[in-house]
This record gives C-alpha cells, sequence and structure tokens, in this order.
C-alpha cells in the first residue's frame, strides 16, 4: 500500500529557479493494484514515483507518504527496508547496468541487503529465470555484450533481486519495438506472482488500457483523478481538454459510435471491437 | 541524382576482441528529393546503423554511401553532407552541446557561418516548429526527455537540411507530442519539399508515409507503396507487427467482412461504415 497525503514537492526552492512540481497530491494505491499514472510531460509524475523509495524525500511541512508501514516523511526512513519493499524501474534502466558480468549486476542489490553469497547467487538465479534469461547461459556474460532488450531484463532482474512487494516502472517499454513492449509486459505479469502491486507511468494508451485496474491522471502537478479504465476512456471532459488521448481501439469504436453504427464507444481491446464489428453486422443483416 | 544513395553496404560492429558482428549485408537503396519513407524493422535489424552511415558518422566495410553525389569516406565531404542531411537521435541526452535551449537549436546554423538575424529567425522558426518557443531561456537539463528530444528536432531543423532522418526520434514523446512532431515533419516535407526517412516502431506513423523500406536482421526485405500492407506475412516475417486498422481488417475478413486494406483509422472508420451499410441493403435481398 502506498498512501500519499497533500503531497507537494518544490525543485530548487529559494533559489531563482524554483519551481513547484507537485500541489497538495493525495492518492491511494492498495495492494494487488496495476496502477497507471499517466500525464502530458512536465504532470509531475516521475517526481512523484521518485518520493516512493525516497530518491526524492519528503520536504518539510509538504504533506506525507507512507509505504506499508513505512513514513517517508520521517526523519529517519530505514532505506534497506524500504529498498527491499519498492522496486524501482526507471525509463531505460539499462542505461544503469555497470558491473562486468551480468550475475554479479543482478546481485549487486541483494549483497547491498548483506545477504550471504549463497542467498545472493540464489537470489540472481531467481529473478533472471524471472525475466526469461537462462541462468547458467547468462550469468557469466558481459551485460554490455547483450541486445538492448536482453539488458532491460538484466536490468529488471536487478530490481526483483531484491524481491520488493511493490514495483514502480517508469515508461517501462519506451524504445523498444513491438514485440520487445510485449515481451516486456509479458514479463511485469509474471512478475507480479511476487510483487503484485504494480504502479506504472506510461505514456501508452493501448498498455494503460489493457494492464491497469486504476489509472490516476496528473496535470501540472495536481491529481486531476482517479479512473478505471473505462471511466478514462469515456470522460468526455479529459478527451476534450487534452488530457487524456485515447487508446487507438477506444478511438475507433467511439469514431464508428459517433458515425451512427451501433457499438460500445468505450471498448478497450481489439477481440471486443472486432466482436463488436461483426455483431453489428450479423444484427443489422437479421433485422432486414 | 538521388539525394542520398547507398550501394551494396555492408558494415560490421567490432564485438569483443577479434570479433564482429554484422549489422548490414549488401544494402541499396535510394532516396530522392522531396520523399517521405518509413524505416522500420525489429531492435537489432540495422536501422539505425543505415542513419549512422548516411550523414558519414560511420563509413561502409564494403559498397559506398553517396549523398547528392558526394561519397560520405571522402572527409572534405563531410561538411557539405551534414549540411544536407540532418540526423535526429534516439537519445536526446546525447544531443545536447549547450546550457541554454535557444544556443543549443542555435549551435548548427553558428557552424554554418549564418548572419546572426538569419541565425535568429532560424532558431525562433525551428522552435515554434517543434512548440518549444517558451522555453528558449530554459536550461536543457531541466526539460523532461520528450522536451529535450522536441530541442534537438529544432536543432537540426535550423540547419534546413534537404533530408531528415528521425531515428526513433518520437519514441520517448507523450501521444500528444508524438502527434505533434508527426505534423511539423509531414508539413516540412509537403511545403518545404524537406525529404524525410522516419525510423519508427509505430506502424501507424510508418503507414502515412509514402513509401515503406523493411530492414529484417541488416538485409532489405521490401521497398515499396503503401501496397505492402497488403501483404502481412512481409511484416510478420520481420517480426513486426502491422497498424492497428490492418490488424482488425485481417480478424475481420476472417469472419467473412471484408474492408479491403484501411491503412488508417479514418479509412477503417469509412470502410466500416460503408460496408455495414451495403449489408443491410443486401440483407433485404437474403444474400446470406
Amino acid at each position: 500500500m502506498i498512501d500519499v497525503r497533500n503531497l507537494s514537492y518544490v525543485y530548487s526552492p529559494k533559489t531563482p529557479f524554483m519551481s513547484q512540481a507537485l500541489f497538495g497530491i493525495d492518492l491511494e494505491i492498495r495492494d494487488g493494484d496495476f496502477f497507471g499514472i499517466i500525464g502530458s510531460t512536465g504532470a509531475g509524475k516521475s517526481t512523484l514515483v521518485s518520493h516512493f523509495n525516497a530518491l526524492i524525500r519528503v520536504q518539510k511541512k509538504s504533506g506525507t507518504v507512507i509505504v506499508d508501514d513505512i513514513d517517508l516523511a520521517a526523519k529517519k526512513v530505514d532505506l534497506n527496508r524500504l529498498r527491499a519493499t519498492v522496486g524501482m524501474v526507471f525509463q531505460y534502466p539499462e542505461h544503469q547496468l555497470f558491473d562486468d558480468t551480468v550475475e554479479k549486476d543482478v546481485r549487486f542489490g541483494p549483497k547491498n541487503l548483506g545477504l550471504s553469497v549463497e542467498e545472493q547467487k540464489e537470489r540472481a538465479k531467481n529473478a533472471l529465470e524471472l525475466v526469461g534469461l537462462n541462468y547458467s547461459e547468462f550469468a557469466e556474460r558481459s551485460p554490455f555484450e547483450l541486445s538492448g532488450g536482453q539488458k532491460r531484463r538484466v536490468a529488471l532482474a536487478g530490481v526483483l533481486a531484491m524481491q520488493p512487494k511493490i514495483l514502480v516502472l517508469d515508461e517501462p517499454t519506451a524504445g523498444l519495438d513491438p514485440k520487445g513492449k510485449r515481451e516486456i509486459m509479458d514479463l511485469v505479469m509474471r512478475a507480479r506472482s511476487m510483487c503484485p502491486t504494480v504502479v506504472m507511468i506510461s505514456h501508452n494508451m493501448d498498455e494503460i488500457a489493457t494492464y491497469c485496474n486504476r489509472i490516476a491522471v496528473l496535470g501540472k502537478g495536481r491529481v486531476v483523478g482517479v479512473f478505471t479504465p473505462r471511466e478514462l476512456f469515456s470522460n468526455r471532459e479529459l478527451l476534450e481538454n487534452g488530457a487524456v488521448s485515447l487508446p487507438l481501439v477506444t478511438e475507433i469504436a467511439a469514431r464508428l459510435h459517433e458515425e451512427g453504427i451501433d457499438i460500445d464507444p468505450a471498448l478497450l481491446t481489439e477481440e471486443e471491437l472486432v466482436d463488436a464489428i461483426l455483431a453489428a453486422a450479423g444484427r443489422r443483416g437479421g433485422d432486414a | 541524382m538521388p539525394l542520398l544513395e547507398l550501394k551494396n553496404v555492408d558494415y560490421s560492429y567490432p564485438s569483443g576482441d577479434d570479433d564482429y558482428i554484422q549489422a548490414l549485408y549488401s544494402v541499396s537503396l535510394a532516396v530522392e528529393r522531396g520523399e517521405f519513407v518509413a524505416l522500420v524493422g525489429c531492435n537489432g535489424s540495422g536501422k539505425s546503423t543505415l542513419a549512422r552511415l548516411a550523414n558519414g558518422l560511420i563509413t561502409p566495410d564494403r559498397g559506398f554511401v553517396t549523398v547528392d553525389g558526394m561519397s560520405t569516406d571522402k572527409k572534405e565531404n563531410l561538411y557539405d553532407i551534414r549540411k544536407k542531411i540532418g540526423v535526429v537521435f534516439q537519445n536526446p541526452d546525447n544531443q545536447m552541446v549547450t546550457t541554454v535551449v535557444e544556443d543549443d537549436v542555435a549551435f548548427g546554423p553558428e557552424n554554418l557561418g549564418l548572419p546572426p538575424a538569419e541565425i535568429r529567425e532560424r532558431v525562433d522558426w525551428a522552435l515554434d516548429c517543434v512548440g518549444m518557443r517558451e522555453y528558449a531561456k530554459s536550461g536543457p537539463f531541466r526539460l523532461s526527455g520528450g522536451q529535450k528530444q522536441r530541442v534537438a528536432i529544432a536543432g537540426v531543423l535550423a540547419i534546413k537540411p534537404e533530408l531528415m532522418i528521425l531515428d526513433e526520434a518520437t519514441g520517448m514523446l507523450d501521444p500528444e507530442g508524438r502527434a505533434e512532431v508527426m505534423k511539423v515533419v509531414t508539413d516540412l516535407n509537403r511545403r518545404e519539399h524537406m525529404a524525410v526517412v522516419m525510423i519508427t516502431h509505430f506502424m501507424e506513423e510508418a503507414a502515412t508515409a509514402d513509401r515503406i523500406i523493411i530492414l529484417d536482421r541488416g538485409h532489405v526485405v521490401a521497398d515499396g507503396g503503401r501496397e505492402l500492407f497488403e501483404r502481412p506475412e512481409v511484416f510478420e516475417r520481420a517480426g513486426l507487427m502491422l497498424p492497428l486498422p490492418v490488424r482488425l481488417a485481417g480478424a475481420l475478413k476472417k469472419n467473412g467482412f471484408d474492408l479491403g486494406c484501411p491503412l488508417t483509422v479514418e479509412q477503417f472508420v469509412a470502410e466500416t461504415k460503408r460496408a455495414l451499410t451495403e449489408r443491410k441493403t443486401d440483407g433485404g435481398g437474403g444474400s446470406r
């Protein structure tokens, strides 16, 4: 559970470069949520989630963030415990690989937790298998010789080796080809057996529609609202003011609906849309 | 004489000691003035290598690359080549050279030795094109990834090249930002007849190009107009997904509802509406 109450954040306070990124954010992310965070560039998405593992500390008199029972606004935060609870995967995580073998890179986190070498190796092995990389094949290879998609898996394995309960993903599929995107999302779904709660920042409305059960819309540092996918993509106001764009499937359904065809304008998947068009075709044939 | 020509180009990257990975195999293609070409392929297909070859950042192992007849393997040609071909790369962080946005955009025109008034004009125009005028005085490092990428595009625009190559340059933008950049690029192509080679994973974007080149593991496997989309097997073999309207039409056709091959959302909606109306009329005659 992540409980955010009245959270504000100011970059470079008391300098000429001061700029406020967050204004009184209230959010509750529940256990088991696949929680989406959307909003245009500069909305404060990354600033918000950087609080969740204390990369950004809660500023004085700027609200609270509670992760499980860890109060991040407290003076002293047990960072080891926090980082074993919240796993953070940044944009282009493969840029953060640094060690000379895959295995050492993945076991860096567990090592910092003070686990025994055996436990570290066990965790690295499990994490690599979880992201679909065969341990004996990849353990001793240099991460820098791998393909882009493989590097990203190694980076993800490094986070999963911490066995977090909550996984926070910032644009996890950015820059990948469609097959690579699908693979990474499949892998995230598999990882949920370990960390059932996922928070995902994404610009990809198709992914938001497919995977998230609740979605927060941020705009200029404020929460515009929290919605289910169906509520979100049928919210006229948000669509009209450009805060939300439709997944392509929904856009087609909405346009067909506007054209007077009997189709639910808030369809989310390709299968739903194909079925709906076939139904419209069948029904019309039947009516005549 | 084509603006850009590759003839029988082989290229290999060094990988570890005495080892090479071949990225391109005997690639031949030509881009003419004013063309709008989409270059598609999976990660690792050789697309980015091709972009780097085009403006002489790297030179082929075999075969040749010429820009307006000038070979890229002659150092004395590179200045003129880079006036004609601008490349926007994937990662904007590697493309920023100054601490103020407008200085960054002015970097190219300054190197061309243009008079200050013209530099000013080009910088303002380029920033307007990408919707970043209000950030002219900001530091690039305070911008979001998407904003930085728009500045990088402005920097290339300010050189007013005859050909702009976008190497997955929209990959990091939000849908709105992507649509804006696509509009800018399309306008530059139509109005200023700037040739565009767009390297992309977004098949919906590729479908707006006049010509599509498919790369698969270093080989050009297809090069043609939009009619290529009527041959889904070509895309599937190269590991690519078809644009959503084509996928939907394919699924509908399997169920006996034939729409032809709509490439865009507009075409799909129009064709579906037409087919449903026809079916209604047919239905009266008991054609099924």
